[in-house]
């Protein structure tokens, strides 16, 4: 038994053109039991940034919980909302400080930052449950469907994707990725982030 | 002096792993079987040209992916038992019958298994493009596509959304077709593969891609492919190709 | 084995727990409440480890009267399920963790509407419109993906929760014999006979 795969649960992220998309399932499991199909795993940080959590569920809540009171001190101490890049930062230095006890989490974090211009500029990051960053310029995968994701997606995706293409392609690679794990599923819902506006969208998925 | 007095285990481990991917998709009237051609244990490359895949006969190839060694001594035996109907009966065997007999060799080591999975891909007596898998003990069916090995988790669900349509819905007033073109499903074996090569450790070097036609079907879908070679033996029967293309060694 | 379940109608929420209290192959109980009445339109099933159960079930029960006391309001169910939750979440990773399985059925006054969380002992906190724990729960939820409609007057959810009970009596081979079945809605909280 892996505590990875106790509860079940994939996410992934993807870059386009002025945008991100970030995507997960809706499944929590007791191993092969499905308890429910509307478990959220993706959270609103900023109005820019969403952080996807898939690992063990109690770990899930845990750390929402954590990163919103670590995130509303920093908004009041700073006085202005924190960038991708730092939470970032943020996230990889909360899971290190539980380095030999750690949360049972591999966190993909989606968002917009700001560009000295005044435009955005797509940022996505993954790290493990220790923390350690992968900033990648395409797409990262976490949870128990990853190695599925990671293939279907270096397959579809390509740069520069416009918000409603993104859509598509983070849909369609979340879909047949959960599609062949038995712990992945039950339903998904995706956020496509722009400039002006977030799209949440909840897909229609097998139910098996 | 210390060790005398502890009791000792000892143990032989007749298996190994040796990566790599296989793929097979079959058409209308053709079958496209593909595997990468790395070969390695562990995180050391053994080889970068192994090949996986074997034509059998002119309308059946055999792609054999897991335990090198054993992949190696099974299409031999393979090979061996279709020469020996060749003697018998004068003619190549069947695809139907060739999986059944995979299947009855594979399940006589029911025990002491062939760790190697097996998917043999040709044209079916009715002329029909034809994919049949196999697990190391002889389970098989037969489908239009199928990914197995190391990356077989990777480029699997990519082919249920690229040929089988999964999760896509067709434009309205129309359908998905049942059996795609040839050059499409060359591009997604090569694709498939440069992914898997992308994200998988034990995936890349070098690819095969063997292509069978049916008895009659033209050379249609095949023209523009560069360094195609033709492996046909007998005339006026099933044609069977192969072509080779690089893949990133890192 | 323990076994409870749970499920929300149109308005109420229905909590059903066995009343045996066993140890090894002996049952030592067969009266035993295991639904706590937590406030007014709070319940609360528990079942788990053997003595952490009633312990941390009682210092739920206790915390969640003293917030009131204190406050003069209770805690909403949605409130009262993230403190339950995070004192499990805390307990899992101190030195001697809480074994309990919790299912929290309230009535939110603020938004009268029925609200039943599945609560395990690692902290996972889901809200859902019905659940189960213990062996009964293989059998339960099937069952109730079939006939759970969260529309249901509560004569129908009371009859969703007798085929659930029979069908684990029938096919469960260590299958308790007795449950305690409450309900809460806008009136409170309330036990019925089945």
């Amino acid at each position: 038994m892996s505590i990875m795969e106790y509860n079940g649960g994939s996410v992934i992220a993807m870059v386009g053109k002025d945008c991100v998309a970030i995507a997960s399932d809706l499944r929590l499991g007791n191993q092969a039991l499905s308890i429910s199909s509307n478990f959220q795993k993706i959270f609103p940080v900023t109005d820019r940034i969403y952080l996807g959590l898939p690992g063990l569920a109690t770990d899930v809540t845990t750390l929402r919980e954590r990163f919103r009171y670590r995130v509303n001190m920093y908004t009041i101490k700073e006085e202005r909302e924190i960038e991708p890049e730092t939470f970032a930062h943020l996230v990889s230095s909360t899971l290190y400080e539980h380095r030999f006890g750690q949360y049972f989490i591999e966190p993909v974090i989606a968002g917009l930052s700001k560009t000295p211009s005044g435009g955005v500029k797509p940022f996505i990051a993954a790290t493990d449950i220790i923390g350690c960053l992968n900033f990648a310029k395409d797409f990262v995968v976490a949870g128990t469907a990853s190695s599925k994701l990671f293939g279907v997606a270096e397959g579809l995706w390509e740069p520069d994707l416009e918000p409603e293409d993104l859509f598509e392609t983070i849909s369609q690679s979340l879909l047949n990725a959960v599609d062949r794990d038995a712990f992945s599923g039950w339903g998904a819902i995706v956020h496509v982030i722009t400039k002006d506006k977030v799209t949440t969208r909840t897909l229609k998925g097998r139910m098996d | 002096m210390a060790s005398l007095a502890h009791p000792q285990q000892r143990q032989f481990n007749p298996y190994s792993e040796n990566g790599g991917t296989i793929l097979a998709i079959a058409g209308a009237d053709f079958s496209v079987i593909a595997g990468d051609t790395r070969q390695s244990e562990g995180y050391s490359i053994q080889t970068r040209y192994a090949p996986k895949v074997f034509r059998l006969t002119d309308r059946a190839v055999l792609a054999v992916n897991g335990f090198a060694a054993d992949g190696n001594m099974f299409v031999k035996k393979v090979k061996q038992r279709l020469e020996w109907y060749r003697h018998a009966h004068a003619k190549d065997m069947p695809l139907r019958a060739i999986a059944r007999l995979i299947q009855t060799m594979l399940y006589a080591r029911r025990f002491f298994p062939y760790y190697v999975y097996n998917i043999l891909g040709g044209i079916e007596e009715d002329g029909t493009g034809a994919v049949y898998s196999f697990d190391p003990v002889g389970s098989y069916e037969r489908e239009a596509c199928r990914a197995a090995g190391a990356a077989s988790s990777l480029v699997q669900p990519f082919l249920d959304n690229q040929i089988y349509f999964k999760n896509q819905r067709p434009a309205p007033g129309t359908s998905h077709p049942v059996h795609l073109p040839l050059p499409t499903v060359l591009s997604i074996v090569i694709d498939s593969f440069t992914s898997a090569t992308e994200r998988h450790i034990e995936v890349g070097d070098g690819l095969e891609i063997y292509v069978v036609l049916a008895k009659g079907r033209n050379l249609q879908g095949l023209e523009g492919i560069r360094g195609m070679q033709e492996l046909t033996v007998t005339e006026d029967g099933e044609r069977v190709f192969v072509v080779r293309r690089e893949l990133k060694k890192d | 084995m323990e076994t409870s379940f749970a499920l929300t109608g149109k308005g109420y929420v229905i909590v059903a727990a066995d009343t045996t209290a066993a140890r090894s192959i002996v049952k030592m109980k067969v009266d035993e409440d295991k639904i706590k009445e937590l406030s007014s339109h709070l319940l609360m099933a528990y079942s788990g480890e053997p003595g952490d159960t009633v312990q941390f079930a009682e210092y739920v029960e206790r915390n969640i009267r003293l917030y009131q006391i204190r406050n003069l309001y209770p805690l909403r169910p949605s409130a009262a399920a993230s403190w339950v939750r995070r004192s499990l979440a805390e307990s899992l990773r101190s030195r001697n963790s809480y074994t309990v399985s919790l299912l929290l059925g309230g009535y939110d006054l603020a938004t009268h509407t029925p609200n039943l969380y599945w609560i395990d002992y690692l902290g996972t906190s889901v809200e859902v419109p019905f659940a189960a724990h213990g062996y009964g729960s293989y059998f339960a939820l099937s069952l109730l993906d079939r006939y759970h409609d969260p529309e249901a007057s509560l004569e129908e959810g009371l009859a969703t929760l007798k085929r659930c009970i029979d069908e684990v009596s029938k096919r469960l081979v260590v299958s308790p014999g007795k449950y305690k079945v409450k309900i809460v809605d806008k009136d409170g909280v309330r036990e019925v006979e089945l």
